[in-house]
């Protein structure tokens, strides 16, 4: 048995630095000296590089450095990972496009359509990472105004019509949300398998639909216990309906040559965040389980770097630098390996990775950190006894 | 005003070529050394830049259900193929209007604004109703913020994109048809209106209609023709042609005539579409723009 690592491509910008927020690599800042993709020439003008062409590199990083591929994250200030993943499918070679995107966005039928188009593209690299559980104003900017538990019965309707049509044969839907009739994949699309589906979501709506369809459960990092608990019951839960999980994380990585650079590069970060970014320091909100998780964890406000330390090599701060979720790894580059050792002793059977700046970080991890793992007795241990 | 040229690859025609699947199992003499990673995208491609060499101006990409979608297509060729608009061809069913917008907006955001969209349906008055508040909402949400619409088919609250999203023009809208309505329709949404090649007369009658009503609309909507296209060197080759059909010197004028009575988009496609393309890009749209000119200096 091996595990599954994916890096992630920002989507909406990049920093040169994690100790610096500004969004110097992209257009999500104005076209200044020092910006890539968008850059300036030597005569000041825009370079023509545009941030498809960065996403590239990142994306050639990751499977030059041993990642299977990348999480493509999907908000509404990001650029698109539909149409990311075909424009950069020629250039990789083995790089997995993992997709985000919400059932509700696209009709079921047209969605198997083009996904078995994507993977005669890229020789079968799609992956999805289906989200449900969003919510909150965002749904209705994106003209979505389907209750919490009602987005997961939508969901599982259009998992069902995505395999249903993909059997090579006719199918009929009769459901609450999609009816279809006689729709199937032309035999040179169902000829393709169906993507490995990547799930998110904590409540028993969502484990309801994750049993049924999905291959992997992904979580943010959590503290190491509670996440155990929580992997532990998603796979029982989804036992009992019948369906077999594997679980993932998803978490970034401050790796360094020592424990003491990782922690300064935090610190220094930490400092440059302003006073008003810390006040603000707030979870949006949402109905989201998973995202009230993770504002469970945070402090009422940040005021020292060191207060967010909740535990060894974990930082609790990662979203004053950069957005996502606040929970990370810090540490040297054996560190490193030995948590995500030891969270694939408590249940991980994936990861997506991330480190800022995406490109470089890809190298580094990809060549410092993954080589590190199963050094640990106990993981190898289990990993030993998984395989047999 | 310019006369804009387009190739359209279709995604169904000629299936055998470049597709993987459909090499032979047995009886092949040669030793084949073909992975599965060279495959039918290939081909796309080899079309696009066989457009994009001859100087065609861009290319659309039919919708059709049993092959490769267009918008896949359009997207996977795109970084590979210079120059080219690139048109899918695609309903307003494929899913939500603003997830279409943000898809625009990235596609243009990477290719330097060379998405174009051209919209296709069964024309019955549901997808004509669907398809009109499709681009009303993707409209509205790339050019206003906060946008918010309660419709029949979409419903947003607060939408519209931000920097760096909102930097990129909205792509061309492409409808066709060759009814009043459908006529009426480009009048209040399109763009450029393609449509059926037809005798000049009739072509003429189409583009007054389309003028009037557009004007009536306080609109300006540019007018195009699609045709397939058959031209060989010599009259005597062309043996029950379809579409504009000729020598090259005969097609080449028939495609001014065009231009004469207004057409500002010309939208060609013959097969095997490789081969083709180059014939038409090489032998006879240099013929058009010179025939265009001679008629410019001669008036």
């Amino acid at each position: 048995m091996s595990i599954d690592f994916y890096w992630r491509l920002p989507t909406h910008g990049c920093h040169a630095s994690i100790r610096r927020g500004s969004y110097d690599r992209g257009d999500w800042s104005p076209l200044q000296p020092g910006n890539v993709a968008p850059g300036l020439t030597a005569q000041g003008e825009d370079d023509g590089y545009r941030y498809i062409d960065h996403l590239a590199e990142i994306a050639k990083a990751a499977e030059l450095s041993g990642f299977i591929g990348g999480l493509i994250p999907s908000f509404p200030n990001t650029d698109d990972p539909w149409v990311i993943s075909p424009l950069l499918a020629r250039e990789t070679k083995t790089f997995r496009f993992m997709i985000a995107f919400q059932p509700g966005f696209l009709d079921p039928v047209h969605a198997a359509r083009i996904s078995a188009s994507l993977q005669r593209a890229t020789g079968g690299r799609t992956v999805f990472n289906v989200i449900t559980g969003g919510g909150g104003p965002s749904q209705l900017w994106w003209g979505d105004d389907f209750a919490h538990d009602d987005r997961y019965g939508r969901t599982t309707e259009f998992l069902d019509i995505f395999r249903g049509v993909w059997a090579g044969k006719p199918f009929d839907y009769d459901g609450r949300f999609y009816q279809v009739e006689g729709e199937q994949l032309s035999d040179l699309l169902s000829r393709e398998e169906v993507p490995e589906i990547w799930f998110s979501g904590s409540s028993e709506a969502a484990l309801q639909s994750a049993a049924k369809h999905a291959d992997y459960y992904l979580s943010w990092l959590e503290p190491y216990d509670q996440l155990t608990d929580k992997f532990a019951r998603v796979k029982e839960r989804t036992a009992q309906l019948g369906g077999e999980q594997k679980c993932a994380i998803r978490v970034d990585l401050v790796a360094r040559p020592t424990e003491e650079e990782a922690w300064r590069d935090i610190r220094i970060g930490f400092e440059n965040v302003s006073d008003a970014t810390r006040a603000q320091w707030r979870g949006q909100p949402t109905d989201s389980v998973g995202a009230a998780r993770q504002s469970a964890l945070k402090p009422t406000e940040a005021k020292r770097w060191d207060d967010l330390i909740v535990g060894k090599n974990l930082w609790g701060g990662f979203n004053l630098l950069r957005g996502g979720p606040a929970l990370g790894i810090v540490g040297s580059y054996e560190q490193c390996a030995e948590q995500l050792d030891e969270l694939i002793q408590r249940g991980a059977d994936a990861f997506i990775l991330a480190g800022t700046p995406h490109l470089e970080e890809a190298w580094r991890i990809g060549e410092e950190v993954l080589p590190l793992l199963g050094r640990t007795a106990a993981t190898t241990q289990n990993l030993l006894e998984a395989a047999e | 005003m310019t006369l804009r040229f387009y190739w359209r690859l279709d995604p169904a025609a000629e299936p055998a070529r470049g597709e993987a699947s459909a090499r032979p199992a047995t009886g092949f003499v040669p030793r084949d050394v073909r992975t599965a990673s060279l495959n039918r995208y290939d081909y796309y491609v080899q079309v696009a830049r066989a457009a994009a060499t001859t100087a065609f101006d861009g290319l659309f990409v039919a919708y059709r259900p049993e092959s490769d979608d267009s918008q896949i297509v359009a997207a996977a060729i795109a970084r590979t193929a210079p120059r080219l608009l690139l048109v899918p061809e695609f309903p307003a069913t494929v899913g939500s209007a603003v997830y279409a917008a943000k898809e625009a907006v990235s596609f243009q955001r990477a290719t330097h604004n060379r998405l174009g969209w051209a919209l296709t349906g069964d024309g019955g008055e549901e997808d004509a109703a669907r398809t009109a508040e499709f681009l009303h909402v993707a409209r509205g949400v790339h050019g206003t913020r906060p946008f918010d619409h309660d419709g029949e088919y979409f419903s947003v609250k607060g939408g519209g994109f931000q920097a760096p999203l909102a930097n990129v023009p909205f792509p061309p809208v492409y409808l066709s048809g060759d009814d009043e309505e459908a006529l009426e329709r480009s009048a209040r949404l399109a763009d450029v209106h393609l449509l059926p090649h037809a005798p000049l007369d009739a072509l003429r009658g189409r583009a007054e209609t389309l003028d009037r009503l557009a004007l009536a609309a306080g609109r300006t909507v540019e007018l195009g023709v699609i045709a397939t296209i058959t031209a060989r060197e010599t009259a005597e080759e062309v043996a029950a042609g379809q579409g504009i059909a000729g020598s090259y010197d005969a097609v080449a004028n028939r495609l001014a005539d065009l231009h004469a009575i207004g057409v500002g988009h010309v939208v060609l496609s013959a097969t095997p579409s490789l081969e083709e393309a180059y014939r038409i890009g090489q032998f006879v749209l240099p013929r058009v723009r010179a025939r265009i000119a001679d008629l410019r200096a001669a008036a």
